[in-house]
């Protein structure tokens, strides 16, 4: 149905092969099915770094040389805007990372700490402008979702290309909390967005 | 006591429905009634002629998420499952899109003219959620239910036809597993227009009440859709695999 089934990029890294198999088993757990690369040293991961990014790294902190902050220090400087998360017997200070995932976490605690990263968003990360109002231009691009018509149809009649249309159509979505285009349309009728009269089939 | 640990034959029903009242329509869909005073899972199930293997890995999923059913899967048969499902899919549509509709209407009949716009909206969308649900049960109950039931019929008789090792081969429960409809967006969609955008109507206690059912309908649909890929779909696998390893079509 949507448009753009990019799989999110994780990366796994950790000594141990059950480690590694342990946290895919929580991804799938949780819902996530995403590409995953994964390896179990620290220099190969620093060389995988400079080549590809991550949209999520998980690590144990068995793999980092001492001392451990300057290590993942080293690590957050080759991938900026990859979310880190640590598996470690107890926080590392004074260093990039907040989310940890501890030894003595039990099943309860770990798949909510899992879920917390995967799925809420950075405090500093909001869409860009205001987080819930509408920009004027996604408004014009609501208002053309709403009334049914297609991506491509949309770039068309606005002069925008369909990459575009399809951005703003995720900075929607993620602003409002509404992902069909039965609910976009209406909340684009409760709004006045649109007039029912001008829709085709709703 | 670890909320995670599963229930057994051996809990007694009341305990289990005081820790997580969401059963209570799951207990119902059984046919249990209450009164049942102390007794076990165990001694009810016998009470009522259920099959207890199945009864504690319906529960047990419905209740813990993370429950993974295991062997005992083996334990009963492919139409008492099937039963179940159906029995569920008739609690959705005569029972609970009734309750919905109802506070849907109560809201209409209590709105002054200048909320009714919006009301209407909402039930609109309400009835297209429901068009699709009622299309969505229609092909399990009508399509994937009876193709089950043959696959066992046709182990306990012996009698693999072309036509059931085509299916098997071609359109196997995998396919299914893949076309499991997202009907929860659609949902979650109705819930947060009614929390964030719909502006503050006269009736507002069906529209509370609204809401809670919806909250309440999205939790057991999600519970379902989990028990029909834990539990039905891996004994359907199991009984794919038998019947090709036996008639020797995989060969």
């Amino acid at each position: 149905m949507e448009q753009e089934n990019k799989k999110i990029q994780v990366a796994v890294i950790a000594q141990q092969f059950l480690t590694r198999l342990g946290i895919k088993t929580i991804l799938s757990v949780i819902g996530i099915e995403p590409e995953v690369l994964e390896s179990n040293n620290f220099y190969d991961l620093k060389n995988i770094l400079a080549r590809q990014n991550f949209d999520f790294m998980i690590l144990s902190e068995d793999i980092l040389p001492l001392p451990k902050n300057i290590s993942l220090n080293e690590l957050t400087g080759l991938s900026k805007n990859t979310r880190l998360m640590v598996i470690s017997d107890k926080k590392i200070e004074n260093c990039p990372c907040s989310n940890f995932v501890l030894y003595s976490d039990n099943q309860k605690e770990v798949l909510e700490k899992f879920q917390e990263f995967f799925f809420e968003p950075e405090n500093n990360s909001s869409v860009e402008g205001n987080e819930n109002v509408l920009s004027e231009r996604e408004i014009d691009i609501l208002r053309e979702v709403a009334s049914g018509f297609s991506n491509k149809k949309i770039a068309d009649k606005l002069h925008i290309s369909i990459n575009t249309v399809i951005t703003h159509r995720k900075n929607i979505t993620e602003k409002l909390g509404i992902k069909t285009i039965a609910g976009l349309t209406v909340y684009a009728l409760i709004n006045n967005i649109i007039d029912a009269e001008n829709l085709k089939n709703f | 006591m670890n909320n995670y640990f599963p229930f057994t034959e051996k809990t007694r029903l009341a305990d289990l429905i005081h820790q997580d009242y969401k059963l209570i329509p799951v207990i119902g869909r059984f046919g249990i009634k209450f009164g049942f005073g102390n007794k076990t899972v165990s001694e009810v199930c016998r009470d009522y002629n259920i099959n207890k293997w199945f009864f504690l890995e319906i529960i047990n999923s419905f209740h813990n998420s993370n429950y993974f059913p295991t062997e005992e899967l083996q334990h009963f048969s492919a139409q008492t499952m099937v039963s179940y499902l159906s029995n569920t899919h008739a609690w959705y549509l005569n029972v609970k899109v009734p309750e919905i509709e109802d506070s849907i209407n109560e809201m209409k009949r209590l709105a002054p003219n200048e909320d009714i716009k919006n009301i209407k909206l909402i039930s609109d969308f309400f009835q297209e959620y429901k068009n699709e649900l009622v299309i969505h049960l229609d092909e399990e109950d009508s399509k994937v239910f009876p193709y089950i039931i043959s696959l066992e019929k046709s182990l306990e008789m012996g009698v693999f036809d072309k036509e059931l090792i085509r299916k098997i081969q071609d359109e196997s429960i995998e396919e299914y597993e893949r076309n499991h409809d997202n009907l929860e967006v659609k949902l979650a969609d109705l819930k947060n227009l009614i929390i964030k955008y719909l502006p503050p109507v006269s009736s507002y206690d069906s529209c509370q009440r609204l809401l809670i059912e919806l909250f309440r309908l999205e939790a057991d649909i999600e519970n379902h859709t989990r028990i029909e890929e834990k539990v039905l779909v891996p004994k359907v696998k199991l009984l794919e695999q038998e019947i090709i390893q036996i008639s020797g079509a995989g060969k």
